[in-house]
């Protein structure tokens, strides 16, 4: 095993991970060496394609569907320089200040994390897009939440020189999209961060960690040959995302019992709901996520979003098969689509394992009230879809594939519990949150409020995993905010920690 | 064309065809395309996901018979329509959730192919903006 040995090592490139390097990297100029490890491989601009099946594979983690224990939920998350950043929409919302006092973690200020909130909407370019970039699907939905008394509001976007392909998931064609793979690691880079990419952390020992570098037949190749590696640092910070993190750390032999590492594991189940117009509309032309309706969040805990997707995935969200299914399919130039995301509690037994080979498992019981929200969530989608025009609906929780527009009446009749079956319907997330909760009892938290592994003084986490709660709105901008802080833990506890 | 056997492989094209009407009538490069997309996605798959895949696909060839007196393959469309819509709705959550993975994949299979992508009137372009308004 080749050894080779840091100052600090980052375990991720997301939104958390490169957040990190980009922060501690003008201590390279003081002769620091940091290295970021990155699972996922860096591709060449012309290999992002638009192609859903193409891009799926070469960004997520098993195509975009990691499945829960049970199968009833997708989760998807990228594999990839950038993380989750090089395929997510680039909504950017700070954590708003009444879900910071849900968390009521000691220490963690609403004041702290807006300062640095904004330091990242700043640094990527965050901007309400001019109203003649909305196309008509996110135009309907806001005229029809207006009409219908429903507050909706325009989300900020993160974006540089956007030509509205609509390919945000499958990673910007344009490069528009200011993920850390576009802002943060480069900058990291720029001024002495080795970024690894190919590389897969096996676990984490002591102050060191067992590396593999496998090129995939794409992308750049690895800075590194490919091989096993032995790598000594005086601190590693985790930012390997919700699912990840919790997984390597339990596959790694550590010096301290962690009761709460993989728990309350949270995830904002959504469904993807779909409109259909008698005539076509602009809807995958244009930013995909321009509004969203956070009316029913405290009264019905959810959120209503604009979205569009691409064929595959909205043909395995559409409930059904057949002849039905084909007509609504062959029309997707008249869809209009929300996606509608469940506010979820954050309850120990929902976790992330690991099975015998150390991959990630991931726990995730649906409680009544999630459902009950899924199912409410989809009569408002209704209400806002046929308010905007629509001639018929599809809802998963529908007694029958489509409600036309004249029985807009008995919405509460045709969507029901009953027709909402796990394992039936579609449910997916893109927001994993926790298993690497801050707080200050071992007992119910795995880190304190600056990220650092409770009795591990050279061990921090830096992603998402650290939500002691779900964020209730669209995560990374927080998470950027929480890698801030980590980093700056990092700083100053650098120069007390003994050399690798 | 791993993982599955010939056999196997000939029944998911069948299943595929209820389920996506259109890959019934795929002409043989689109069948290819559907078997390199679907063997791909399997491939990538841990074998014990592959496993239990090929089990479901046998299971639900011959869950047909007690009903219908035939395997699934041999079953007129009608009743094989009958025999999907109840797997859709099954009873058991297991049963439900191995015909959500393979209507995951007959979907994938078929739309995952971008020479289909005019005709279900879907037309990305790196420009979007410059055809949002006419
Ligand atoms: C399709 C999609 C759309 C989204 N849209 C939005 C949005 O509009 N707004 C918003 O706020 N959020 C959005 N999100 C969520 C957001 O992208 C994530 O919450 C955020 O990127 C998570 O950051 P992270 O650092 O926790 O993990 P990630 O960004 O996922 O980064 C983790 C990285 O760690 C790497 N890794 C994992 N294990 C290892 C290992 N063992 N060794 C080495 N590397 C490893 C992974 O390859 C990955 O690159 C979206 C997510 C998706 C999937």
């Amino acid at each position: 095993m080749v050894e080779r040995s840091f100052d600090v090592v980052i375990v991720g490139s997301g939104a958390g991970g490169g957040t990190v390097a980009k922060e501690l990297a003008p201590l390279c100029r003081e002769g620091v060496r940091i290295a970021v490890l990155e699972w996922g491989p860096k591709l060449k601009e012309e290999e992002f394609t638009g192609r859903e099946a193409e891009m799926a594979e070469k960004l997520y983690f098993d195509n975009g569907g990691f499945l829960t224990r049970d199968r009833a939920m997708t989760l998807a998350f990228a594999c990839a320089y950038g993380g989750s950043t090089v395929v997510y929409t680039g909504t950017s919302l700070p954590l708003p200040e009444e879900v910071l006092s849900r968390w009521g973690v000691p220490g963690l200020e609403h004041a702290d994390l807006q300062r640095r909130s904004e330091k990242y909407l700043t640094e990527n370019n965050v901007h309400l897009l001019d109203e003649d970039r909305i196309n008509d699907n996110n135009r309907l939905f806001l005229e029809a939440c207006r009409k219908l008394g429903y507050r909706v509001e325009q989300f900020p976007v993160n974006v540089k020189g956007c030509r509205g392909s609509g390919l945000c998931n499958l990673g910007c064609p344009n490069a528009a999209k200011q993920g850390t793979h576009r802002v943060q690691l480069p900058a990291a880079e720029a001024a002495g961060v080795e970024v690894i990419t190919n590389c897969k952390v096996e676990r984490i020992g002591g102050r060191e960690c067992v590396v593999t570098v496998t090129n995939p037949p794409f992308g750049e190749p690895s800075l590194w040959p490919q091989g096993r590696y032995r790598i000594r640092t005086r601190a590693i910070v985790v930012a390997a995302g919700a699912v990840n993190s919790p997984a390597l750390l339990l596959r790694s032999r550590l010096p301290v019992r962690l009761p709460a590492l993989g728990r309350y594991f949270t995830a904002h189940p959504a469904l993807i709901l779909v409109g259909e117009h008698d005539r076509p509309i602009t809807n995958f032309y244009g930013h995909p996520k321009s509004y969203y309706c956070d009316h029913f969040v405290e009264s019905a805990k959810f959120l209503l979003e604009t979205c569009m997707y691409f064929p595959f995935t909205t043909a395995k969200n559409l409930i059904g098969f057949g002849a039905e299914h084909a007509e609504m399919m062959a029309r997707m130039d008249r869809m209009q689509m929300i996606l509608v995301l469940a506010v979820d509690p954050a309850l120990a037994e929902n976790r992330v394992t690991v099975d015998s080979a150390g991959e990630p498992v991931v726990y995730y019981r649906f409680t009544d009230e999630v459902l009950d929200a899924l199912v409410e969530s989809q009569r408002v989608a209704a209400r806002i879809f046929f308010a905007a025009g629509c001639r018929r609906v599809h809802a998963p929780a529908g007694t029958g594939f489509f409600i036309g527009a004249d029985e807009a009446h008995r919405l509460e009749e045709l969507i029901n519990r009953e027709a909402f079956k796990l394992g039936k319907v579609s449910i997916s997330s893109a927001h994993l949150m926790g298993g690497c909760r801050m707080g200050t009892d071992p007992a119910t938290s795995v880190t304190d409020a600056w990220g650092q592994v409770h009795g591990v003084p050279w061990l921090f986490v830096a992603d998402a995993s650290l939500f002691p709660m779900c964020s209730e709105i669209n995560p990374y901008i927080t998470i950027m905010a929480l890698a801030d802080r980590v980093a700056e833990r990092v700083r100053m506890r650098l120069p007390e920690l003994p050399a690798a | 064309m791993p993982p599955l056997s010939q056999r196997k492989w000939a029944f998911l094209m069948c299943v595929a065809g209820c389920i996506v009407p259109a890959a019934a009538v795929l002409d043989a490069e689109g069948r290819s395309r559907f078997i390199a997309i679907v063997g791909k996605a399997l491939s990538d798959r841990p074998r014990s996901i592959q496993r239990q895949f090929g089990l479901f696909l046998g299971l639900m060839r011959w869950l047909a018979l007690p009903r219908f007196g035939a395997p699934f393959d041999r079953l007129s469309p009608a009743n094989q329509d009958v025999m999907l819509r109840w797997l859709l709705d099954a009873p058991l959550a297991k049963l439900r959730g191995g015909f959500w993975g393979l209507r995951a994949l007959a979907f994938m299979g078929y739309s995952g192919q971008t020479e289909v992508w005019p005709s279900l009137r879907y037309t990305p372009s790196f420009n979007g903006n410059e055809l949002l308004y006419g």
